[in-house]
């Protein structure tokens, strides 16, 4: 089983799933907006550079998941079984990602 | 922000008003995806553009001018990408990469439900699906429970989606292993007699065009699944 | 797993397409009954473990291309024919209930997969 990634387990653990955003706002949207860019991450991954082709990607988010994320619904848990993968090639850096998401969350919170 | 008072009283429509985890992590990993070089903005936006497209509407017109057109239907046997253009699909020239996209490729395969044959399509390998004529596939059909009990146990799953098929009709799994995606022409239901495209269309639902629903005249839209996990351990 | 060069094969043609008449002739026809060989796994394959050493009918021959195999190390030199077989779910499955025996289920192998009955 692999290692767990602390930022990683935080998010899962406190984060708010859009099944529960939804409950909270009203909407009815099945899915969150940014389900199709995720997708679109992951297609151009898989191309081009093949950093991260679509088999080996499939068969480890299959693994991380069952190993860290089952308890988390899609597609919150195909995000993190994403960003759980590339931690641990070594593409980001667990300190990194940490550090960017307080930008962006300050940004995409600035009024 | 203030509503001004004009003649459209309705209320804004509801949406969510706090940015989660979720969407900050989202963003986060594709802009260091992009400060790393790893793939451009532009082409990331590319792709996006071109997911939003789809969705499983050509794919049950396709269905459904088969079963108004004899013709049309040998042509989805004999030239499923010529079929496709038929319902406003390219499988070869739309996509971002101008030759198929690298997880779909250009080898879609129309398998024709009869009286005494019924398929139904798994990836066991990864969940491979033909989304650019049936759009993303549904979180149920990518799960290890899915892929690994349809192929063994195809008539426990399917009865499980609720559909129950007698003992004299034969159940075919098809598994999209390598470069041909596959959709379902299910037979076309009873009491639909006199009905238009359109309306044939509208009940062939996407867990029709997969092989875990029949149509019926009554029936416009797929069930909830929930999503189960899967039975065995993990690995084998 | 598209490198440059094959994205220059395939555009506007598409893939498989673009590998057409390049695996020369078929060893196998449609009708043909085949035994799928275990062939040792290095890294990568598309062929399902449930399927070695079961029995098929070759029911369509499907397009030419590299074999995943090879396609995975960008290795495009050698397509090979692609057949879509048959196979009884009663002979990939010992518990296969006997009543449902006329079950079966379809996949793609190509040829190097392949061995004559």
């Amino acid at each position: 089983m692999s290692k767990p990634i602390p930022l990683l387990e935080q998010i899962g653990k406190d984060g708010r799933v859009w099944a529960d955003l939804c409950e909270e706002y009203g909407v009815d949207n099945p899915d969150p907006p940014w389900r199709i860019t995720l997708e679109s991450t992951c297609e151009v991954l898989n191309e081009g550079a093949c950093v991260l082709p679509s088999l080996e990607r499939r068969d480890e988010e299959d693994h991380i998941v069952e190993d860290h994320y089952k308890h988390i619904p899609h597609p919150e848990r195909q995000l993190l079984a994403l960003a759980h993968t590339m931690i641990l090639r070594g593409v980001i850096t667990e300190e990194d990602l940490a550090q960017h998401m307080k930008v962006i969350e300050a940004r995409l919170n600035a009024v | 922000m203030s509503n001004s008072h004009d003649h459209d009283h309705r209320p804004p429509a509801p949406m969510v008003d706090e940015v989660s985890d979720f969407e900050v992590l989202e963003v986060a990993v594709r802009e260091l995806c992009i400060e790393k070089g790893l793939f451009t903005q532009d082409d990331h936006n590319e792709w996006t553009e071109y997911m939003h497209t789809l969705g499983p509407l050509p794919a049950s017109r396709l269905v459904a001018k088969a079963w108004l057109d004899e013709d049309y239907k040998q042509l989805c046997i004999d030239d499923p990408v010529k079929a496709s253009l038929d319902v406003g699909i390219d499988w070869i020239n739309t996509m971002p990469t101008k030759f198929g996209t690298p997880s779909d490729y250009c080898n879609p395969r129309i398998l024709v439900d009869t009286p005494t044959l019924k398929h139904v399509v798994v990836c066991t390998l990864c969940s491979c699906y033909p989304r650019p004529i049936l759009g993303q596939s549904p979180e149920w059909y990518r799960t290890p429970n899915y892929r690994r009990r349809l192929v063994r146990w195809p008539r426990q799953v399917l009865s499980e989606f609720g559909l129950q098929l007698p003992e004299d009709v034969e159940i075919r799994v098809a598994d999209s292993n390598q470069k041909t995606r596959y959709v379902v022409m299910p037979i076309r239901p009873e009491g639909t007699e006199g009905w238009s495209e359109d309306q044939l269309a509208e009940i062939v639902t996407r867990d029709c065009l997969i092989g875990v629903a029949m149509p019926r005249a009554d029936r416009k839209a797929d069930d909830k699944r929930p999503i189960h996990r899967a039975v065995h351990p993990f690995g084998h | 797993m598209s490198s440059n060069h094959h994205a220059e094969k395939a555009t506007g043609i598409g893939d498989p397409q673009c590998f057409k008449g390049e695996a020369g002739d078929p060893k196998f026809n449609v009708g043909d009954r085949v035994r799928i060989r275990n062939l040792p796994d290095i890294f990568y394959t598309r062929s399902q473990m449930y399927l070695r050493e079961a029995e098929a009918v070759v029911v369509k021959l499907v397009y030419e291309s590299p074999p995943a195999e090879d396609e995975a190390w960008d290795n495009t030199d050698s397509p090979e024919w692609f057949y879509s077989l048959l196979f009884k779910q009663a002979d990939l499955w010992p518990d296969y209930p006997t009543k449902f025996a006329g079950d079966t289920l379809e996949t793609e192998l190509s040829e190097r997969w392949l061995e004559s009955v």
